[in-house]
């Protein structure tokens, strides 16, 4: 039987198609209260009054929460700088002030309009450069009192600095054919899943049960916990199906809000964001300034490269900004050989909202940046763009920057396969005017949290798998681990179902994030159902009076190979099993093994590594209006490594929904920021996402080269497709037009303007010949 | 005020003010959450209905205007005897579902595509589809759901 590398249909697929699943949106109890947030709508003010006196008296109104009822620091993981609510000092525009519950959402809504706020405003810091200038106004004048998970270089308005050093960066300048130095910036993108983040809380026997749809349920939990300053343990998290995610929903949110009040009440509490809350408040990709300066041989040899990379915090660390700020020189060093690097990654605190992660988190800019560069340099070189990334690209056994050895690198084989798919030399003797050509080879990591699971076999030879990992939507829960434990039980799919994800009944996930789930869970329930498979065959061996080696599990059935009628039914060795031995069950568990590395060149890196790396090439030819601008992606071409591949049409699904993602951020996508930090893009007309038909032609080729400790050699596939998006657009566009595009998103605006710019400086250029 | 319409084939009367969102009548009235709640705007799509086979955002669609109109939600889709209808079928069998929650409304804007054009091919299918915003798929397997049910459609059945 082999169920592993067919494409199943998802298990939640009907409810799916019925409009009968609930999502976290659809879910409701009785006698729900409803609670808003009163939220600034200044970026840095200094609170001299916060009365909620005539708030609290008001009709319907049951609970009103205070900075006071959240006494806890936290911030994801590394750095404590985020109270729930405002305390005596507003940051950004859309922080916590204060949460009302009332028996209506017209009640709630007149409780927060009757709050009386005293403020006295301060100099907001909004721009990056700015912030940290000599001088500048500290967002967190305490910065030194936080506690931090980790030491890392901080001070005044840098929240964390990574920095990785190799080799010798000055000398390799010193003997350098040509140096090229390059500027760029991008923009924050929205996650905008379908589901706007929404909780439901009670407070029961003395914990808080909270549903709601997130990624990450045991993150959290904690942050929940660490907000409220109460027990981890006191908190209960159950995950609805998802609406969506995209990394929106990693991190604590609107929950906490409906655990005060749930507890001040004593009534079930129900917090729901409108999309505009969404836009204006929750954690978007951040805005950055990539610099880089690379020294290169004559031949096109990447001598050196020193490289800057600022991103904004926001107002502070509660979103992955800080956490993942080792992965931009990772990113930036581990797809090319570049033998001597040095890298540093700022996330930096501005009076804007918190910033947070989104698919890819920081690697959709520091590719775009390096790739554009990479053009650049070929452009100087007179080198075929194509030649200089194969000749630079990190082959089997050779290092990333952090020293890491990529024995199974799959680079050039990706390269090859899109080659073989579009030959690069076709594209190039096909080019018309205004069309160009690029293609991008990428290195990526799966994200290493670990994972536990437990299955147990049912009265009727059925499995049920107990998780708390998150089916986002990708379907590695809900099929994907299905399929491994189908197949390793012997069972059909539909014999196969997974518990509701709870936190009190599954083992610790990582999240469904960084492409992990099929990964880290899927190792867990292998395990899980290693085990099992184990206890069923001993039971079986038995009953059936052989040894157990001699036996298989074929669609519920244990029989002695090659004699077809000495067998027995699972649901009979379940039975068996029940008085012999008791139930048959197990617990599996997942750790991640160490990555050798050279911990000495790195430091202040949360990341460390690449655990699972996966290897990707992606190509696109685009046409590029000259009236107006507009850029069309004519063909996208992917050829994707993910080590083995457990349901190949989701994985394409992948493919396809992260390349547009990409091409939204690549063209339109931009979050942007008014005068006070506020964000103006707060609703979906003006925040344009992209439609069927923004969606080009995509080929997709996975490609299967086996990690020797994923589940049956599988690594990530999900989160990738969108990385390289940007900067294999932006690097066709440049193709197009003959210029380096610096910023994103590449709108008709801005590409018009590079193409006229040029135009006029023809038009100059002619005239001074005249 | 009183609104009275026919609701999966069924007549129904609902008091609510005229104004009140087709969408919040489904849910909270009615109890079908097969339509979501997406942006409130009309922008997303997530809460697609029909009204008299037009596909409309009923987030943003007073309740008055559907007075006598025949209004039908996910809820009420007839699959003739099978499981599933055939976009619905055809969706799970592409892989153009993922997280889901555009899919109700998908299913409606699909349904009556498929119910209304004779002659359907991807830039029908990419146009009617414009008002149903997708953040997981990228659009191609609904594209190509789309597809194969309209061409089951004309073939035997």
């Amino acid at each position: 039987m082999t169920l592993v590398g067919t494409s199943a249909r998802r298990a939640d697929g009907e409810d799916k198609v019925r409009g009968a699943a609930r999502y976290g949106m659809d879910y409701l109890e009785h006698g729900t209260l409803v609670a808003k947030v009163l939220r600034s709508t200044v970026p840095a003010a200094r609170i001299t009054e916060l009365d909620c006196s005539t708030a609290a008296s008001m009709p319907g109104v049951r609970a009103v929460a205070t900075a006071a009822d959240a006494p806890g620091l936290s911030g994801l993981v590394i750095v404590k700088d985020q109270s729930l609510f405002a305390t005596d000092v507003i940051r950004y525009v859309g922080e916590p002030l204060a949460a009302v519950a009332a028996d209506t959402a017209e009640q709630a809504e007149a409780a927060l309009a009757a709050i009386d706020v005293s403020l006295e405003p301060l100099e907001p810091v909004l721009d990056l450069e700015q912030s940290l200038a000599e001088g500048s106004r500290l967002i967190h004048p305490d910065w030194e009192s936080y506690e931090t998970a980790m030491p890392g270089t901080r001070g005044g308005n840098l929240a964390w600095e990574s920095r990785v050093e190799r080799g010798d960066v000055d000398a390799a300048f010193d003997r350098a054919h040509l140096v090229v130095e390059d500027e760029f910036r991008t923009q924050r993108q929205h996650q905008s899943p379908i589901e706007p983040h929404v909780a439901v809380a009670r407070y029961e026997q003395g914990r808080y049960v909270v549903h709601t749809p997130t990624q990450f349920p045991f993150n959290v939990r904690g942050r929940i916990a660490e907000l409220l300053g109460i027990r981890i343990s006191d908190v209960r998290v159950i995950v609805p199906p998802i609406g969506g995610g995209f990394g929106g929903k990693l991190d604590v949110m609107v929950e906490p809000f409906a655990c005060i009040l749930t507890r001040k009440t004593g009534r079930p509490v129900r917090i729901l964001n409108s999309r505009s809350e969404e836009l204006a408040t929750c954690g978007p990709r951040e805005n950055a300034i990539v610099r880089l300066r690379t020294a290169v041989a004559a031949d096109g040899t990447l001598l050196a490269q020193d490289g800057e990379v600022i991103a904004d915090n926001g107002a502070n660390s509660s979103g992955e900004t800080v956490l993942v700020a080792n992965v931009a020189p990772l990113v930036l060093g581990g797809t090319y050989r570049i033998p001597n690097a040095r890298y540093a990654s700022k996330v930096v605190y501005t009076n804007t909202p918190p910033t947070a992660a989104f698919r890819g988190v920081n690697g959709p800019y520091c590719v775009y940046a390096q790739e554009q560069h990479l053009d650049r340099i070929a452009r100087e070189l007179g080198m075929d763009r194509r030649t200089l990334r194969m000749k630079n690209l990190i082959r089997a056994g050779e290092s990333m920057v952090n020293g890491q050895q990529l024995d199974d690198a799959f680079l050039t084989q990706a390269m090859d396969k899109v080659d073989e798919i579009r030959p690069w030399q076709d594209a190039h003797t096909e080019r018309k005017p205004f069309r160009g050509v690029a293609v991008v080879p990428l290195t990526w990591i799966t994200n290493p949290l670990p994972a536990g699971a437990s299955i147990k076999l049912e009265e009727d030879g059925t499995a049920t798998v107990t998780c708390a990992g998150a089916e986002i939507g990708t379907g590695a829960v809900t099929t994907g681990v299905l399929q491994i434990v189908a197949e390793q039980l012997g069972l059909r799919l539909e014999d196969v179902r997974v518990s509701p994800t709870d936190t009190d009944t599954g083992g610790y996930d990582g999240g469904a994030q960084g492409s992990r789930t099929t990964y880290g869970m899927g190792n867990a329930a292998l395990d899980a159902a290693t085990k099992v498979r184990d206890q069923v065959l001993e039971v079986a061996a038995t009953m059936l009076e052989a040894g157990s080696d001699d036996l298989e599990i074929v669609d519920g059935t244990v029989r002695v190979a090659g004699v077809p009628d000495q067998q027995v039914a699972v649901a009979s060795v379940v039975a068996t099993a029940m008085f012999d031995s008791g139930p048959i069950g197990a617990s599996g568990k997942f750790a991640t093994p160490p990555i050798p590395f050279d911990s000495g060149c790195m430091a202040g890196a949360a990341v460390t590594s690449f655990a699972a790396p996966l290897y990707q090439a992606h190509m696109a030819e685009v046409e590029v209006d000259p009236e107006t601008g507009r850029v069309t992606v004519l063909r996208y071409v992917v050829a994707q490594d993910v080590g083995r591949a457990i349901n190949p049409q989701m994985i394409e699904g992948q493919i396809q929904g992260g390349v547009l993602q990409g091409i939204g951020y690549a063209l339109f996508e931009n979050l942007r920021l008014g005068d006070n930090g506020e964000v103006i893009d707060d609703d979906l007309e003006s925040y344009r996402l992209p439609t069927a038909a923004d969606a080009p032609p995509i080929d997709a080729a996975i490609l299967e080269n086996p990690c020797s400790y994923g589940p049956l050699g599988a690594k990530g596939a999900a989160e990738p497709p969108i990385i390289p998006v940007a900067a294999v657009i932006g690097c066709a566009v440049s193709d197009a037009i003959g210029k380096t595009m610096n910023e994103l998103p590449l709108t008709p605006f801005s590409v018009l303007q590079a193409i006229t710019e040029d135009q006029d400086r023809a038009v100059r250029s002619d005239q001074r010949h005249l | 005020m009183s609104h009275s319409f026919t609701l999966n084939g069924q007549p129904v009367d609902v008091a609510v003010a005229g104004m009140t969102s087709l969408l919040s009548v489904l849910r909270d009235q009615f109890g079908l959450l097969g339509a979501k709640l997406g942006c409130g705007e009309g922008r997303c799509g997530a809460c697609t209905v029909l009204v008299d086979g037009e596909p409309v955002d009923s987030c943003i669609y007073p309740v008055a205007n559907a007075e006598g109109a025949a209004v039908r939600t996910v809820e009420g889709l007839e699959s003739h005897g099978e499981p599933l209808t055939r976009i619905q079928d055809a969706l799970l069998e592409h892989g153009g579902v993922q997280c889901g929650a555009c899919i109700p409304g998908v299913v409606m804007t699909l349904t009556a595509l498929l119910e209304t054009e004779s002659s359907i091919d991807d830039s029908t299918i990419r146009s009617s589809l414009s008002g149903n915003i997708c953040r997981c798929t990228g659009y191609q397997k609904i594209i190509d759901a789309a597809q194969a049910a309209a061409n089951a459609n004309g073939g035997p059945q």
